[in-house]
């Protein structure tokens, strides 16, 4: 089909679910927020009246929490529990660009020296149908890390919104093709928003100025919490615990932030990142220096989750538009 | 109905070692009966028991939990109980709210001479817990999200109009002025997109006062990286001092050490301003007055929670459910606490663990019920913790559930008074006990 109705495809989508299909999609989840969710029934589905949902799809790919394995004790006796090994098959409607390109970049780091067998079980289970932006915001900036509002990165299918209630289809993979056929139509109603940094220019400074007090003096707003992290698409950072409730356990791995003090604290109580400054400059350094440097791009798709999410008006863009010199290099 | 007699309650019996432990001892000695269905948890006192050892021993298995100790005016650390009683007093409530079984859950003064009353409260409970069927863990509860009492909206817009206005050109000036004197070394303030930090009375100029400084920045004051800079000026509103006034009387900010600039609010149109009652600052070192006039006269504090207290405590439960499900554990909510200054939280303390860190039903229900009980008589209702959460849960309606409590059963407003001693941390011989046995 090279288009589809909003109707359509909200009897597309309760065909998948009916199939056994877990769709994911934007969900109004209470008055001011709408969420990547699980969608209770095709009408649940936003296509539009929302600029970006405050999560991200890398929950489908790495959940905030993941039973690894689990354990019962029974007086001498130890059972080892293994998790279910099925994933359910997973279709992201309306995930955007900045959401899609998130999967291949974390390919990269969850198949490098070890195969991470959770990860790229969840992975493999995962279609994305991309919603192409019509607009954007001024948190935006896609653009300057390289990707942009139809930017095909990680789609398995493109749908382009033709502003009259239908949408162009576009399928990209075999994923794609299975989930709506063969299709080629592009639509070209695009908002880009400008380019706002140089990424190479960030990344260059982030190593050149590690000591510099720019990181103290730019993130005494920062409160320390997870909400950047957390709500980025590419964000990956997570923890291994052992939960133990009476006889029973698990051992889990749950989301873990570089803006947590306890994320770097050693067993000896010392802290080798021990202010705030030095938590936001691991962020940006990880972003734009370490991440490009280890695997040939950055680790950011400009959706600026991070900046719309922080209680305290700090994120990537606000943070990065103040290093000197990472003003866009015109064309 | 051989599926209820096949049922074998659990209770966990956390008790003091001076009486209800003896009252355990002489109904074992005079061989008083009562059914084996109890787990005793032997502590020091009844002060010393945590709430959240209470929300624990559900996590594990209970099907009810009794706390007893010494009657009031009998305890041997002469006032734990009374400590404990009126906890127990904000705690009742928190469950309440959040639709928590309250027949599962008992308390009583049981002395070392009552052996008798011990048998006839245990057996009592396990009858009754026997009646009720099994707890019903988190897992196992449907999450229905409430239609018609969601959410409340929280301004989350920082691209506000910064229109300049006699407020904010005072503002600056009084910023540069207590800067270029010397008399401060920072102004914490509001920007254009949040928090600023103004160290030369040249830059005042970032100052903004406009409808998007909803935020309390008296927990800056707190923080390290702030306190090094030298000495403070805050800006605040009448609803962010009463914070100052509270973390003045745990000792945590002396008051001559800030200044405080205060400015008089007509309301940022955010839920908390349409009960507010202190829209001009009380103890500011100095104040700037407002450009507009307040809002419509303060309405009812908590209509929030009269929409949400209309539902049964299933469908209250149902919704807590929905909330938590959606909870990161990015533990925003904490950070921007005002009252949350503990150098290390008790949810990142993992010897014991007394909270599951995972972002699970179980952990999530334990994080916000703890988050919420250590804010008991402390929370001034700035809502912080609601505006800052990434994934909308409405945790004011936690917070006003708890102020309700505080007002209602001790006439106490956090923040409002300078002069009266803090809710918990204080007691009265005269805090109502009904529901104790």
């Amino acid at each position: 089909m090279t288009t589809l109705t909003a109707e359509g495809l909200r009897k597309l989508v309760g065909e998948w679910m009916a199939a056994g299909k877990v769709c994911v999609g934007p969900v109004r989840v209470a008055a001011g927020t709408v969420l990547f969710t699980r969608l209770a029934s095709a009408e649940d589905l936003m296509l539009d009246g929302w600029l970006r949902p405050a999560n991200s799809i890398k929950e489908l790919v790495l959940p905030r929490h993941e039973p690894l394995y689990g354990y019962r004790a029974d007086r001498n006796r130890i059972e080892l529990l293994d998790p279910p090994e099925a994933v359910p098959e997973r279709i992201a409607i309306c995930a955007h660009p900045c959401d899609a390109a998130a999967l291949p970049i974390l390919d990269k780091v969850f198949n490098w020296d070890y195969r991470d067998e959770a990860y790229n079980r969840r992975r493999e289970a995962t279609t994305v149908i991309t919603l192409a932006c019509t607009a954007s915001d001024a948190e935006c900036f896609c653009t300057s890390v390289g990707l942009g509002p139809d930017a095909e990165r990680g789609s398995d299918a493109m749908l382009n919104d033709n502003g009259d209630g239908t949408f162009a289809v576009r399928t990209l993979t075999d994923k794609g093709r299975a989930a709506l056929g063969a299709s080629e139509a592009r639509g070209s109603r695009t908002n880009p928003p400008p380019a706002r940094f140089d990424a190479k220019q960030v990344g260059q400074y982030a190593a050149e100025h590690f000591d510099d007090p720019f990181w103290r003096e730019h993130s005494l707003a920062c409160v320390g919490c997870g909400a950047c992290a957390f709500t980025c698409p590419v964000c990956h950072c997570f923890d291994i615990v052992d939960e133990r409730n009476g006889h029973d356990g698990m051992r889990a791995r749950n989301w873990d932030a570089c803006q947590f003090p306890l994320f770097t604290l050693h067993a000896s109580g010392h802290n080798p990142r021990h202010t705030q400054g030095d938590r936001q400059r691991q962020r940006i350094y990880h972003k734009f220096h370490m991440y490009p440097e280890k695997f040939g791009e950055t680790l950011c798709t400009g959706c600026g989750n991070c900046a719309r999410n922080c209680p305290v008006g700090l994120g990537v863009l606000p943070l990065v538009t103040e290093i000197p010199h990472a003003e866009p290099v015109q064309a | 109905m051989s599926g209820t007699d096949a049922f074998s309650p659990k209770i966990v019996a956390y008790v003091c070692n001076w009486c209800t432990y003896l009252g355990a001892d002489l109904a074992g000695t005079a061989r008083l009966e009562y059914p084996p269905n109890v787990r005793i948890i032997r502590l020091p006192c009844t002060g010393r028991i945590d709430t959240n050892m209470v929300v624990k021993a559900f996590e594990v298995g209970a099907d009810a939990v009794l706390v007893s100790g010494c009657h009031p005016g009998d305890c041997h650390y002469t006032a734990g109980n009374y400590h404990a009683r009126r906890r127990w007093m904000l705690f009742r409530d928190l469950l309440d709210v959040v639709g928590f079984d309250m027949r599962r859950i008992h308390f009583s003064w049981i002395s070392a001479a009552e052996g008798r009353k011990f048998q006839q409260v245990i057996t009592e409970i396990t009858e009754q817990t026997q009646a009720l069927g099994p707890y019903r863990p988190y897992e196992a509860v449907p999450s229905r999200p409430l239609a018609d009492a969601r959410g409340s909206v929280q301004s989350r817009d920082r691209q506000g109009a910064v229109a300049s206005s006699p407020a904010q050109t005072k503002l600056r000036e009084t910023a540069a002025r207590l800067l270029s004197e010397g008399a401060v070394k920072v102004v914490i303030g509001y920007g254009a997109r949040g928090p600023v930090f103004v160290t030369h009375s040249e830059d005042a100029a970032r100052l903004v006062w406009n409808e998007t400084c909803f935020a309390n920045l008296t927990g800056y004051l707190k923080r390290k990286e702030v306190g090094a800079l030298g000495k403070p000026a805050v800006v605040v509103k009448g609803c962010d001092e009463r914070a100052l006034v509270v973390l003045e009387k745990e000792s945590q900010v002396g008051r001559a050490a800030v200044y405080t600039i205060g400015m008089a609010c007509a309301g940022m149109g955010q839920p908390k301003c349409a009960a507010c009652d202190t829209h001009e600052p009380r103890f500011a070192n100095e104040t700037i007055a407002s450009d507009g006039a307040p809002e419509a006269a303060p309405v009812d504090r908590y209509a929030a929670l009269d929409a949400l207290f209309a539902k049964s405590p299933e469908e209250r439960l149902a919704f807590w459910t929905a909330e938590f499900d959606r909870c990161l554990k990015c533990y925003a909510c904490r950070q921007v606490c005002p009252m949350c200054y503990c150098e290390r939280c008790l949810a990142d303390k993992n010897r014991p663990q007394a909270i599951d860190t995972s972002p699970h039903r179980q952990g999530n229900f334990a994080w916000h019920l703890s988050r919420a009980i250590h804010l008991a008589g402390r929370c001034v209702g700035c809502d912080e913790c609601t505006r800052a959460c990434p994934a909308g849960l409405d945790l004011r309606l936690l917070n006003l559930a708890l102020a309700r409590a505080a007002e209602t059963k001790f006439g106490y407003r956090a923040g409002m008074d300078p002069a009266v001693e803090p809710l918990v941390g204080a007691y009265s011989l005269t805090d109502k006990e009904e529901f104790i046995q």
